[in-house]
């Protein structure tokens, strides 16, 4: 080994001094080039009416205040907080029962169970979001034929803005709960299982064990989740532009698509102004959560 | 609650406890039933009427006669749309972007979960405020800067953005973490050199959590989809996500000029054919993967 230098404050060999940058450089370049570059370049253009080709004015505030009064931008983040509600809660009482039946090692088909739930995760977006267009479509799709064999109307789910919303919330639904319920399994499995022989001792049902044990437990795995999926949901776009583009009327329009719809128009400036307001609304959301975690603490 | 009870109780208690058991097993089967009969039957119900014939899967959405199974869904689609070099552009992206991530992600996290450096909070902390940031946000800059570099319909721009991405450098130094520090020491009484104690030490203890990543990882490759389409709309480069939805739009849009029942039943067989390869990757690694989100995941 090197003999350790003299100068410095470390008293490591210089080589084990300069290992940590050499490891990160690789990792700091790319981050640096396609992460950071472009994030300060956001922050330029949210403060110019940019169109792409002309030479970009610096417009100061105006793209948020043009945003902030606009009724489309929060009509778009209306849409967000629907759909958010949607499947949220949903989502946490499914994957939270799914979890802790499937924490049990007694249970059969375990691995069975495990491997469906998975499933929808693996599937890739593109290729589901076109079969529920197939299956949920008005005049020819499955949905409605089954409704038809119990002798109930159809429904339009892909074309009325009562119904469009919901579809797609089943499809993110479809999409997600599973790996949902695996970050909750490993919740669950960091909790040590003798505290519920001692709760079945003091004959505690299952239902009060769930409420009164396990899920304060495992809060922190849960606001995890919640963080994750409001950031995925408030940032969902991907499934409304294949799905309904936006539709009917508008009432798909999430805040990640309006967003989206600003590059189509080469309305950069805004575009810019649209992102940095939607990150700042997430990361305020992601603090209240946290805020509401700590409080419980 | 009071942690301590008189041990009579307990008897009193055993034999109710096994009738109350019995019951919920069947509740809960019967969700979990429901559940997976949920999940699965959107992906069977596609690949069974990929193979039904066009006008069947709209006239009769329900049913499946295994006499009528045919493969012209395929060959129409196959002749349609390039789902062949979309195929070919997936893996090429996969190859280069998942090795850059699997090599760099865990590099970088090693540096942060087991070195002591000036910034590194600093620079950690860029990478968790990353995390939060919705990846459309970079979209309109990352490209412009594409333009600049002349990158636009080009393999590197679908390559390096992204390729070592926030969640994983995050990811990996959780488990990198629990690795006890006495083995690198160890490592470094017996004169193994920095990048020698990553390489033959680290890596092959945190085998299970790279598996994750790795699974993870290639998913994320194949199922990208929003940067693909605004970088890679030429048909050269357009990934296999990208053929697909453009064949989409033609539902809607119907450009082909081929009518609603061909192009569902071209949609369904190009939908199947993306399916199967991810779904056969992942039913086999199916253990390393989850077991490596268990390793990786918060605690507690």
């Amino acid at each position: 080994m090197a003999p350790a230098p003299q100068r410095g404050p470390s008293r490591f060999p210089l080589r084990r001094r300069l290992a940590p940058y050499i490891f990160i450089l690789p990792f700091i370049v790319i981050f640096a080039a396609f992460g950071v570059y472009p994030l300060l370049f956001t922050l330029q253009l949210s403060f110019t009416n940019w169109h792409g080709a002309e030479t970009a004015q610096w417009v100061g505030w105006s793209n948020y205040a043009y945003l902030l009064t606009s009724p489309d931008f929060w009509a778009s983040l209306g849409n967000s907080a629907v759909l958010w509600l949607l499947i949220i809660p949903i989502q946490l009482v499914i994957a939270l029962l799914t979890a802790v039946l499937l924490n049990n090692a007694k249970l059969r088909f375990r691995g069975f169970y495990r491997i469906a739930f998975i499933v929808p995760f693996v599937t890739p977006l593109v290729a589901i979001a076109q079969i529920w267009i197939v299956l949920f479509d008005q005049h020819y799709g499955a949905v409605n034929g089954l409704l038809h064999l119990v002798g109930a109307p159809d429904i339009a789910w892909l074309t009325s803005s009562m119904w469009a919303k919901p579809t797609l919330a089943l499809l993110f639904l479809w999409k997600t709960t599973g790996f949902i319920v695996i970050i909750l399994l490993s919740g669950l499995q960091s909790i040590d299982s003798s505290i519920y022989e001692a709760a079945s001792i003091d004959g505690a049902t299952r239902a009060r064990a769930l409420w009164s044990m396990t899920i304060p437990l495992i809060r922190r795995t849960l606001m995890f989740a919640v963080v994750l999926q409001t950031l995925a949901v408030f940032q969902m776009f991907a499934e409304p532009y294949v799905v309904t583009k936006g539709g009917p009327y508008g009432s798909t329009t999430t805040a990640g698509l309006f967003l989206y719809n600003h590059i189509t128009r080469a309305d950069l400036g805004t575009g810019a102004a649209n992102s940095l307001l939607l990150v700042a609304i997430v990361m305020l959301m992601s603090l209240g959560f946290v805020r509401l975690l700590r409080a419980k603490d | 609650m009071s942690s301590i009870r008189v041990p009579v109780v307990s008897a009193d208690v055993a034999e109710p406890s096994t009738g109350r058991r019995a019951r919920p097993a069947i509740g809960s089967h019967l969700f979990l039933v429901m559940l997976t009969l949920a999940f699965l039957s959107p992906v069977i119900w596609a690949v069974l009427s990929a193979f039904k014939p066009a006008a069947e899967i709209i006239r009769n959405p329900l049913t499946f006669d295994p006499s009528t199974f045919t493969l012209s869904n395929f060959t129409g689609m196959f002749a349609d749309v390039p789902i062949a070099s979309g195929f070919l552009n997936t893996a090429i992206v996969l190859i280069f972007k998942g090795s850059i991530t699997l090599f760099c992600a865990p590099l970088a996290a090693y540096a942060f979960a087991k070195y002591d450096f000036p910034l590194k909070n600093l620079l950690f902390g860029t990478v968790l405020v990353t995390l939060m940031l919705p990846t459309i946000v970079l979209i309109i800059p990352l490209l412009l800067e594409m333009k600049e570099l002349g990158w636009v319909n080009t393999y590197q721009a679908l390559i390096l953005p992204g390729s070592v991405d926030a969640f994983a450098i995050f990811w990996m130094r959780q488990v990198i973490a629990s690795v006890p520090d006495e083995l690198l020491d160890a490592a470094r009484v017996d004169g193994c050199g920095e990048f020698g104690i990553f390489w033959r030490v680290v890596v092959p203890i945190i085998r299970p959590g790279l598996a994750g990543l790795a699974v993870l990882t290639v998913m994320n490759i194949y199922n990208d989809f929003v940067w693909p389409v605004v970088i890679a709309s030429s048909d050269r480069l357009a990934t296999l996500q990208v053929v697909l939805s453009t064949l989409a739009q033609n539902i809607t849009g119907n450009k082909i000029g081929a009518d609603y029942a061909t192009i569902t039943g071209e949609l369904l067989a190009a939908s199947a054919v993306a399916l199967v390869p991810l779904l056969v990757i992942f039913i086999v690694l199916q253990k390393h993967f989850i077991n490596g989100i268990l390793a990786g995941s918060v605690k507690g």
